[in-house]
């Protein structure tokens, strides 16, 4: 009984101490630990490029970008087969889902799929581009690392995240490009 | 006495309500909002905030807490027990505890000071009401938050920085949505920056989610939604946020709608 409890304790006087002694030199850290222990994990647990996103206020300047660009394109897995074109229904399902995907929240997909969101643009038609092997290669990078194209852009990576696999990321190719998807069809 | 029961009455119409107006053609969310608001003053005469807020009026004047007080004495920053027109100056400092504090917050530290509860026995439900009151009294009214006090501008500073923010799973912060993407949506919601408004509508009923929001539940929701645990009711970073938004809406001239709101 006593244990666990302790070990809180001594995990938030931690925190506390943490805070304490970086508040001289980030007030960040030492106001960030008042909203929770979870929070500040989150928040102050940043990769490299949400690090610069932020120093940046998502506008990184020119100098930067080029190894920015290579530092994200690094971060890009590849399915086990190699095959970038995958299965457009369980890409619909990748995509709707808003654990997954939830492309839906900023981007126009099937037509008939009147709740969509405008942040991003619309992906319908989106096969009016082809299947060639650089149009499929472009699909998957963006889509599972976007900021590997631009840089701190509002779209965040999905598969660098793990929010979706790379087979996943392969199926919402299919889902984008496949004539018999929905997003295509006329 | 009335009143308080008729809050779970009204709450357990809302989910055969909400389900009749779901249709193929999605409704635009302020129309819908409209809609809704109208229904309820149809049905019952009286909107769920009002219910709310006249449960804060009652819990305002009782003596309650080890104390035996009520909060009558609890300065909003005109002065004690004064309640017109206070709520639009915060986030603000408060000489008495040395600490900037936004409505929420400080009815909390009133509780405590003046009425002698412990952190631990503070209801939240008691503190939405008592919220909700509150602002009720300030309904309509220009936004007044221009940090001056060194505490108000350290706190502004840091809801800057943490509105800017990028981290989690979603690389999400406030500002990507809120400032690049203001006037676009997320799905079907419009997304508003602090220049066009942000936060004036809070406390609101949602009847989406059949619930009272506070300013700080707003920005837990956010949160939440972007895969970040929310931060803590009454923390730093709460207020902070809440200081960073009003006084971005304050410079551009906005005030609060209509309060307690009714939304989506
Ligand atoms: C939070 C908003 C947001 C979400 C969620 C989002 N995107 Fe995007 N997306 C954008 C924005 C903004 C752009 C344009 C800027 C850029 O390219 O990064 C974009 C661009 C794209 C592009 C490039 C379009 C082109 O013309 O080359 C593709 C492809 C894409 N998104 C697919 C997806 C898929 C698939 C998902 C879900 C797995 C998704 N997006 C989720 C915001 C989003
Ligand atoms: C992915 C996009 C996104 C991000 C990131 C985001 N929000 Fe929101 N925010 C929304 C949407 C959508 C709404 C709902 C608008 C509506 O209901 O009309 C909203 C609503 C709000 C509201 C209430 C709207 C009002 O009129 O007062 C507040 C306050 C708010 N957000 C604050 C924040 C804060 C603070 C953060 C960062 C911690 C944040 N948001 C991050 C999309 C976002």
């Amino acid at each position: 009984m006593m244990r666990p409890r302790l070990k809180q304790a001594g995990w938030i006087a931690a925190l506390a101490l943490l805070g304490l002694a970086s508040s001289q030199s980030d007030p960040l850290k030492a106001a960030v630990a008042t909203g929770g222990a979870q929070y500040a994990q989150v928040i102050l647990d940043q990769d490299e490029g949400q690090r610069l996103c932020t120093q940046y206020q998502s506008q990184l300047p020119g100098e930067l970008i080029p190894k920015f660009i290579e530092a994200q394109k690094a971060l890009i897995r590849y399915p086990a087969n190699g095959k970038l074109l995958g299965d457009w229904q369980n890409g619909e399902k990748v995509f709707t889902d808003p654990k997954r995907g939830n492309c839906y929240a900023c981007h126009q997909g099937d037509p008939k799929q009147l709740a969509y969101g405008t942040m991003g643009p619309s992906l319908a038609n989106y096969g009016a581009r082809g299947t060639s092997e650089p149009i499929l290669r472009y699909t998957y990078e963006k889509i599972y690392n976007s900021w590997a194209f631009v840089p701190c852009s509002l779209m965040y990576r999905g598969g660098v995240h793990g929010l979706f696999t790379p087979e996943e990321t392969a199926d919402l190719v299919a889902f984008l490009v496949d004539a018999n998807s929905p997003l295509n069809r006329r | 006495m009335r009143k308080v029961v008729l809050i779970p009455m009204i709450l357990a119409f809302v989910g055969a309500f909400f389900a009749l107006t779901q249709q193929d053609q999605p409704l635009d969310p302020f129309e819908e909002a409209m809609k809704q608001r109208e229904q309820y003053l149809k049905t019952f005469g009286i909107l769920p905030g009002d219910l709310f807020a006249s449960q804060g009026e009652e819990l305002f004047h009782t003596k309650r807490g080890p104390a035996g007080k009520s909060l009558e004495e609890c300065d909003f920053g005109l002065g004690p027990g004064q309640l017109e027109g206070a709520y639009p100056y915060l986030p603000r400092y408060f000489a008495d505890d040395g600490k900037v504090e936004d409505l929420e917050t400080r009815i909390v530290s009133c509780m405590q000071r003046i009425q002698g509860f412990k952190p631990q026995e503070i209801n939240r439900d008691d503190v939405v009401a008592l919220t909700t009151f509150v602002a009720s009294k300030s309904s309509k009214a220009k936004m007044q938050v221009v940090p001056k006090h060194p505490a108000e501008l350290a706190m502004y500073n840091l809801g800057k920085q943490l509105w800017y923010t990028r981290a989690g799973p979603r690389d999400m912060s406030c500002a990507v949505c809120h400032d690049d993407h203001a006037g676009k949506r997320v799905r079907l919601s419009p997304v508003m920056s602090p220049q066009q408004g942000l936060g004036s509508e809070w406390p609101a009923y949602r009847f989406e989610e059949d619930r009272m929001y506070t300013f700080e539940n707003r920005i837990q929701f956010c949160y939440a939604s972007v895969g970040i645990p929310a931060p803590a009711f009454y923390s730093e970073p709460q207020i902070a946020l809440t200081t960073y938004i009003l006084a971005e809406a304050t410079k551009a001239g906005h005030s609060f709608q209509e309060l307690p709101f009714f939304t989506r």
